[in-house]
């Protein structure tokens, strides 16, 4: 059981970061951490709280040509990092695999901001011009739409916003969804009929208040995805 | 050097670590040149064999590389990100395969067990709060606490390696963390 109890939670949190806990007491950790966000933030705290630590660690020198074996296991793989966690069918999962700081902070990354801890529908959302580089990521479910925008990503030109579209499957018509706030997380909790699977979303620039038009951008089209399955 | 090449040796870890999420193979390799040697040593010094903590750095950054989307800069400057993923992966090595009798190589040494662990803590400004609340941690909460983190031991490798009842070990390490967690929040 994951105690609701502050001291006790973070005590517990404590132990999994230490790497103590049983391997059962660990994977309930890890499962818990998909749904229970005092639990995370706990686990980032002592991430970084007892990272000074490990520099009693004297560093060492790897053995020569391991970067090379990484590389050539690299080129083995079937795909490249940025879209392939997306391929997976529940990519939280992973805690259970033992790798729980990836796990948590992926955690952090798409339910921190409040977006579904089970997402039935994402996109991508990549500028034209660079589809391998994902600008915002929109997940979609039970608890609506969220859209983040990712750190990396282009914030939109001094005194301009970003405005979010929806076109439904078959539309030709672009529906106005809503404002990116300067936080970078967009979320409506009742989902906009246009957005479900099959829809793409799409990124403007406007003036503050959003495009005059509820059926047309008024600036440039800047990213843009589409809706799909988990 | 092209301009990408001299973008990606300016950059900071968290950068590179944004960089990979996008699919920069440059950008591990760099991760690689700047944290390698640092990410190595924290794995051999919890498996303690050569091959092992090998394998176990090649891992990491194959996970590195996989999930380097799930890093966000709000989360810390990246090290502590990176450190979590190495050590992890040290410590399932460490139950699969076990662990070497401790050495008496100076390299591999005992080092948490000395007293003066806090002293030597690296005088960096990141550590300022940690060590001052280790420092008034219990002499034998610290030992638990940094055996664990710093060389990997589990409670039970605690109790016999500091010759101490197994339920006295947890709670020493459960006390030190709540006494950590108070000192480091005020």
């Amino acid at each position: 059981m994951i105690p609701q109890d502050r001291d006790e939670l973070n005590a517990l949190a404590g132990e999994y970061v230490l790497g103590v806990l049983e391997p059962a007491e660990r994977r309930e950790l890890e499962a818990a951490l998909a749904t229970n966000a005092s639990l995370r933030s706990a686990v980032a705290f002592w991430e970084e709280q007892l990272h000074p630590l490990s520099s009693l660690a004297a560093p060492a020198e790897p053995p020569i040509g391991l970067w090379e074996k990484i590389a050539t296991q690299l080129e083995a793989m079937p795909q490249a990092g940025v879209t392939r966690w997306w391929n997976r069918p529940a990519p939280w999962r992973w805690a259970t695999g033992g790798f729980a700081a990836a796990a948590a902070a992926l955690l952090l990354y798409i339910a921190l901001g409040g977006s579904p801890a089970t997402p039935n529908y994402v996109a991508m959302l990549h500028s034209p011009q660079q589809q391998d580089q994902t600008s915002l990521i929109a997940t979609i479910g039970r608890d609506g739409l969220t859209v983040r925008m990712i750190a990396s990503a282009a914030p939109p030109p001094a005194g301009r916003s970003y405005e979010l579209w929806a076109i439904a499957p078959g539309a030709t018509t672009p529906q106005a969804i809503g404002i990116m706030p300067e936080s970078g997380v967009l979320r409506i909790a009742a989902l906009p009929p246009d957005v479900r699977l099959g829809a793409t979303l799409a990124i403007s620039v406007e003036p503050p208040g959003g495009s005059p038009d509820q059926h047309k951008p008024s600036g440039p089209v800047v990213f843009v995805g589409a809706v799909e399955s988990l | 050097m092209s301009d990408v090449q001299t973008a990606i040796g300016l950059a900071t870890t968290a950068t590179l670590i944004e960089a990979v999420a996008r699919g920069s193979r440059p950008a591990l390799k760099r991760l690689y040149e700047l944290e390698s040697r640092r990410l190595y040593g924290i794995a051999l010094r919890i498996v303690r064999r050569q091959d092992v903590a090998a394998d176990v750095l090649q891992e990491a950054f194959i996970q590195i590389w996989q999930n380097a989307q799930s890093y966000s800069s709000e989360r810390g400057a990246g090290g502590a990100w990176l450190t979590g993923i190495v050590r992890f992966r040290a410590l399932d090595a460490v139950r699969k395969h076990g662990r070497e009798v401790l050495s008496d190589d100076p390299g591999l040494g005992d080092e948490a067990q000395e007293p003066d662990v806090v002293d030597r803590l690296a005088a960096k400004a990141e550590a300022g709060a940690l060590k001052r609340c280790l420092g008034g941690l219990d002499d034998q909460q610290r030992r638990c606490v940094t055996l664990a983190f710093v060389d990997g031991f589990s409670h039970v490798e605690i109790a016999e390696r500091i010759a101490a009842p197994l339920g006295t070990v947890k709670s020493w390490v459960r006390r030190g963390l709540i006494a950590l967690r108070s000192c480091l929040e005020s």
